[in-house]
């Protein structure tokens, strides 16, 4: 599904990503994990395409395609989802319209007419019903005024509107009190499917304990230094990143 | 033959009438003064030189027997009509609870310091008097329409009207300004508002005037005990617009809202002035100003808190969306405050919009026009969707989509 080979990235000339490589198979869950400032975040927001940051070599290809050459909403449109670790408030969009507006513009790409009001509606508070979101979110501005937990629940929402075939949820988890945290993680695991890979960036391995990642990765200075299975991530929580930047600055 | 001379002569020509003295002396008067000028501080970024030179050419061949011509907008209300700044009273049908009648010399007088007052009172034919009786609620809005119609030569237009809104009534009134014609245009307005105790007004300035005309326009609202105002106003057309808004409150318990949309186009340019001079206390003011502006915008919201005013509560607020490289706002907030006990704040922001909004709706499958679009709408909207009155909802909400797109398109060019 996803290939990234040798990626480098930096941003006003500070190299944060340093020829990072990362396989992602069809229907798998992986969890990049790692300390603050080891890139995380940039790796996310590269592959969603954000124009802040240069990539300075390296490929990043969804099911062979070269993502690296489309705009952010063609790869929107393609079937990658970026679910924010700080999503953004802008008071005036009202959520029901920007969630529909996402999901006709994807249908457009796919040659397909716009969604029926009544069938949108219906598939919205089906979703919202499954992160258990009260309906009256839909007439808000989006994410305007939302707890913390809102609007990770409203990334949720909008990624289940999408079906994307990719999924990066950076940092989902921060900021969440356990019940916000289970509702969440319910909400993923329900999208969880043999079709839909799903990249979970987390700084903790908390969010671990109720989505089971079928890789873990650690990231540390801009290229992932070790790859293993879930116990990997309780490793991790027992001893700290410490062990390993010394492994790969060693 | 001066401009005075010129000015004096037109005045005589619109008489003999009960007028005839007051425009005499009001010829005279700004025969020594002139238009406001730059170096005043309350002029500082609007030059009427333009206005003075439509003015001038107009009065070259003035003429007191233009035929009337205006288009209803599509709002439903009681439609009161001055064309060319002519009241047809022919056209105006009798509304409940309200008396219509033309100005008499009894109704004004001149003003001290407002220049632009005199050259109206200087040329106008005549103007409206309205009175809301009281008690009462009118059942749909009163509209005045402004409407200036010039195709080829010059034109200038004087609107006047006074509004006396009765104790304990409520009444909606839309003021309207539009033009046809692809001649120069400068129309001159002055409306004075007096809420009366315990009475409510919905009051929306709607200006789609055509991008060559010049406009100034000032209301003056005295506020009684208990009133309310809720007042909404609309800048998409004209190529120069001044409007001033000063408002009085006299009496305690008064509570007046006022907003405002400007949009203004590389070629416009758009001043707001608004005054609140709260002199006695407990009373609340609130406004909020919006502009999208890719030419030039003006805003100036001055609250003056009188000695004594205690209890005040004025609430301040102005927020620009710059939409090109060489766009130009002067925003300036103004607070004096010489009372204790006082509630007052203001915030000025003039900014782009927000690229990790932008970014976010990309990723949200939307394109960056579109993006770019939706945010730019929800900004005006914020501040159009507090617009009083809700038989203008569905124009207000077309025309403002209608100026942005246009706004926007041109940016893609």
């Amino acid at each position: 599904m996803l290939d990234i080979k040798n990626l480098s990235a930096s941003v006003g000339g500070a190299e944060i990503l340093h020829d990072l490589s990362l396989s992602v198979g069809t229907g798998e869950v992986h969890a990049i994990m790692g300390p603050n400032g080891s890139g995380k975040s940039t790796l996310a927001q590269v592959i969603a395409g954000r124009d802040d940051y240069d990539v300075t070599a390296g490929s990043v290809t969804l099911d062979g395609e070269d993502l690296l050459e489309l705009d952010p909403e063609e790869r929107a449109r393609e079937g990658v989802f970026l679910g924010f670790q700080y999503p953004v408030e802008i008071p005036g969009v009202n959520n029901a319209y920007l969630l529909k507006a996402a999901v006709n513009a994807q249908r457009a790409h796919r040659g397909l007419d716009e969604i029926d009001v009544f069938e949108f509606l219906k598939l919205a508070k089906e979703k919202m019903a499954l992160l258990g979101m009260d309906q009256k979110f839909l007439n808000r501005g989006v994410n305007e005024g939302f707890s913390g937990g809102e609007k990770k629940r409203n990334e949720i929402l909008q990624m289940a509107m999408l079906e994307p075939r990719l999924a990066i949820l950076d940092e989902t988890d921060s900021g969440l009190d356990i019940d916000a945290l289970k509702a969440v993680a319910h909400g993923v695991n329900a999208l969880r499917s043999p079709e839909r890979s799903i990249v979970l960036v987390t700084h903790y391995q908390r969010l671990l304990d109720y989505i089971q990642p079928d890789h873990v990765h650690v990231l540390s200075g801009g290229k992932i230094v070790r790859s293993g299975d879930k116990t990997l991530a309780t490793e991790l929580e027992e001893r700290g990143y410490d062990w390993l930047k010394e492994a790969a600055n060693g | 033959m001066s401009k005075p001379d010129k000015l004096q002569s037109a005045a005589e020509q619109l008489g003999p009438d009960g007028l005839s003295d007051l425009r005499s002396r009001a010829a005279k008067k700004f025969g020594a003064t002139g238009f406001p000028t730059t170096r005043m501080e309350d002029w500082k970024y609007t030059d009427l030189s333009i206005a003075s030179d439509i003015s001038v050419a107009a009065l070259q061949d003035f003429r007191t027997d233009l035929p009337p011509s205006y288009e209803i907008p599509d709002i439903d209300a009681h439609w009161l009509v001055i064309s060319n700044g002519s009241p047809q009273v022919g056209s105006f049908s009798a509304i409940d609870g309200v008396e219509v009648s033309l100005l008499s010399e009894a109704d004004v007088d001149l003003q001290f310091n407002l220049p632009l007052s005199d050259l109206n009172l200087a040329l106008l034919s005549d103007g409206l008097r309205l009175t809301v009786d009281s008690g009462v609620n009118i059942d749909k809005p009163i509209g005045i329409l402004f409407f200036d119609d010039a195709d080829t030569e010059s034109l200038v237009s004087q609107g006047r009207v006074i509004i006396d809104v009765s104790k304990s009534a409520s009444v909606q009134v839309i003021e309207f300004h539009a033009t046809r014609g692809d001649a120069r245009k400068y129309a001159n307005v002055f409306v004075d508002l007096n809420i009366g105790d315990n009475a409510r007004v919905d009051y929306a300035r709607l200006q789609a005037r055509d991008p060559s005309a010049v406009q100034t326009a000032r209301l003056s609202v005295a506020a009684g005990r208990d009133a309310t105002l809720r007042h909404f106003a609309l800048d998409t057309g004209g190529k120069l617009v001044r409007n001033d808004l000063a408002i009085d409150i006299a009496q305690t318990g008064a509570n007046v809202d006022f907003n405002g949309l400007y949009l203004a186009d590389a070629m416009q340019h758009v001043d707001n002035h608004t005054r609140v001079d709260h002199r006695v206390g407990p009373a609340h003011s609130n406004q909020e100003y919006r502009g999208i502006v890719k030419g030039r915008a003006v805003w100036n919201g001055k609250a003056v808190v009188h000695e004594g005013a205690d209890g005040t509560d004025a609430q301040q607020a102005n927020h620009n969306l710059l939409v090109a490289e060489r766009a130009e706002i002067n925003a300036k907030p103004e607070l004096e405050i010489y009372a204790e006990d006082v509630k007052c704040s203001h915030g000025t922001t003039v900014g782009q919009l927000d690229e990790n909004a932008v970014f976010y709706l990309r990723t949200r499958c939307l394109d960056e026009e579109q993006a770019r679009r939706l945010m730019t709408h929800a900004f005006a909207m914020g501040v159009a969707h507090r617009c009083p009155i809700d038989a203008c909802t569905a124009w207000v909400d077309a025309h403002v989509d209608a100026a942005l797109n246009a706004l926007i398109t041109e940016d893609a060019e």
